[in-house]
């Protein structure tokens, strides 16, 4: 292994790499740099790269003016309480499933089947039977439809996991006298712990940055910050500051949460079909 | 066990027996309220008159169906659908292979660049439509001034208004988002390829494209087909990064069908056109589905 620096293979690689890092970059750069910037550059030409004296205006703009800290706030409840229910019974299916294989491969198809349903199929009926039993645009009723939609991926994460997972160990506290459920809640559960919090993670990401199912389902009281957006398009450019700066705060959470459990990025994109 | 039984080890019993079921038994009843329920329901509002600008529901028969499928905007989102599905997951599959490949040796910054690629699947897509209408938009966005320097003449494209650069900007943001998750996958695959293939490999003289023609596209190939049946499943709902950037238009231009769904429904009120029309969508994907996962449970080896 004497191959120099300069071979041609890693001159391509570093060409790629930096092409597509800034690729991935230049519109976060450009939205950061919007957020900060004072409306009277924004049709400067050339374009203000950095601006001389940065604002923090289109913040207080956005979360307050533009009812953006509401949608914060509600974004952290629906999202926090969502990813509670889909993480506790999400584990408890995927247990039964993957130790005593509860309703055969039917139930656990059936359940990552709900995984690639189309949304927009599911969520007409929704909002018709919301609407009839009050749950439109309330914090309860999104919370219920964000727990079914992330409970395929929690299921068949948590599925894979257990499999992995050896069980003489819960088999051993039958046999000390344990009950079933001593066996699960004492032996099983803080073993898969790192599984688990790895699951609840992606569940709250998935629920933090959706928003089909709470622009259909939400208006004036539940709406969660994704579609507070709804209020600066079609102004040809009067609040891209305040734009910016809230997609600013809204993107900060999930990014910093998403790179904590990279290591289990693998598993969960592929509904644990893959093992990092 | 000789003790006389309480009313409480009775319980604890009968809870021990159902053990598995009753750990089930909450995600499957809730997920039968929210997606089962509402599926059958709908059914019936498929046969009826449920229209917000009309009072009553009516039966009408087969009426919301002829109706969409008369209609050529739904033929045409379909078709966009399909087109911009297409697009989007080849060139993410293409992008996304080339940077496992490049990432899969060590090299020193290789962790930190890792971070850095999977950032825009943490994103909602709305920001991520929201930063690229940002770029992309005239005046405002300096792309057209940058192509201007680059090109040396004025370039003034309207990125989100004009047939074909709607479409271009359309899928820039589906490729920045998701080439990162092709790349995660493809990755993991590569990682698993046991290296002494390669080593008998090079003793018998093949190496560079050949090795990777006859060793990593067959041993990846598995993993190919999973990343692209899981990217394409996704990719055919298309719709906040429209929302967001052409709102469908110019007109009707960039409609999907999830986009003509929700005009017809939620803009139109037609609801029960609406709910036709999602079904025959869902007829079209599960089709799709039961195409893909077939094959993709072929080409699993376990």
């Amino acid at each position: 292994m004497t191959k120099g620096l300069f071979t041609r293979a890693n001159i391509a690689r570093t060409l790629l790499l930096g092409f597509f890092l800034l690729f991935t970059f230049a519109p976060l750069y450009w939205m950061f740099i919007t957020s900060i910037k004072p409306s009277d550059d924004y049709l400067a030409v050339p374009p203000v790269w950095f601006p001389a004296e940065p604002t923090m205006l289109h913040y207080t703009a956005a979360l307050f003016a533009y009812r953006g800290l509401d949608g914060l706030i509600n974004s952290v409840i629906i999202s926090a309480a969502a990813t509670l229910l889909s993480t506790v019974l999400g584990t408890l299916m995927a247990y039964s499933l993957a130790r005593f294989n509860t309703g055969g491969q039917h139930l656990s198809f059936w359940v990552l089947s709900q995984r690639f349903l189309p949304p927009i199929a599911i969520v007409l009926p929704i909002f018709l039977i919301y609407r009839a039993v009050g749950l439109h645009d309330t914090h309860l009723g999104l919370i219920i439809a964000y727990t079914v939609f992330t409970l395929p991926v929690t299921v068949w994460m948590m599925f894979a996991y257990f499999r992995q997972m050896p069980k003489s160990l819960e088999e051993a506290a039958l046999v000390d006298g344990c009950t079933r459920w001593q066996s699960l809640w004492r032996v099983a559960i803080p073993l898969a712990m790192p599984g688990i919090v790895a699951a609840a993670v992606f569940a709250f990401i998935a629920c933090w940055t959706e928003f089909f199912f709470a622009l259909i389902l939400t208006s004036q009281t539940a709406f969660t910050l994704p579609t507070v957006f709804r209020a600066f398009l079609g102004f040809q450019g009067a609040q891209y500051g305040e734009a910016s700066a809230l997609a600013m705060v809204s993107l900060v959470p999930s990014i910093i949460l998403g790179i904590l459990a990279q290591r289990h990025l693998v598993r969960g994109l592929t509904l644990g079909a893959v093992r990092g | 066990m000789s003790a006389p039984a309480t009313r409480f080890d009775t319980l604890s019993e009968w809870s021990d027996r159902h053990f598995k079921w009753l750990l089930v038994a909450p995600a499957v009843l809730l997920i039968l309220a929210l997606s089962v329920y509402p599926l059958l329901f709908s059914v019936w509002v498929l046969f009826v008159n449920y229209d917000f600008t009309v009072p009553g529901h009516g039966f009408v028969g087969l009426r919301n169906f002829t109706r969409v499928l008369a209609d050529p905007v739904a033929r045409w989102s379909l078709w966009v659908t399909v087109l911009l599905s297409t697009i989007n997951v080849a060139i993410e599959f293409l992008l996304g292979l080339a940077l496992a490949l490049a990432m899969v040796k060590n090299f020193r910054g290789r962790g930190l660049i890792m971070s850095l690629l999977i950032i825009p699947l943490f994103i909602s897509p709305v920001i991520v439509g929201q930063a690229w209408a940002l770029l992309l938009q005239r005046p405002f966005g300096p792309t057209n001034y940058v192509l201007s320097q680059i090109l040396g003449f004025e370039v003034t494209i309207g990125w989100l208004t004009q047939a074909p650069w709607n479409f271009i900007a359309l899928v820039l943001a589906d490729v920045w988002q998701w080439t990162p998750f092709m790349f995660v996958i493809l990755l993991a695959g590569l990682t698993a390829i046991p290296p002494n293939l390669y080593e008998a490999a090079e003793l018998d003289g093949v190496d560079g494209w050949r090795a990777f023609w006859w060793i990593t596209l067959p041993q990846l190939g598995p993993m190919i087909m999973l990343a692209i049946t899981f990217r394409i499943l996704d990719a055919v709902r298309l719709f906040d990064t429209i929302f967001v950037m052409t709102g469908g238009g110019p007109g009707t231009n960039t409609y999907s069908s999830s986009f003509y769904l929700y005009t017809l429904g939620f803009t139109q009120f037609h609801l029960s056109e609406a709910t036709a029309g999602a079904w025959m969508f869902l007829v079209i994907t599960a089709i799709l589905i039961t195409f893909l996962v077939r094959r993709l449970l072929k080409a699993e080896p376990t």
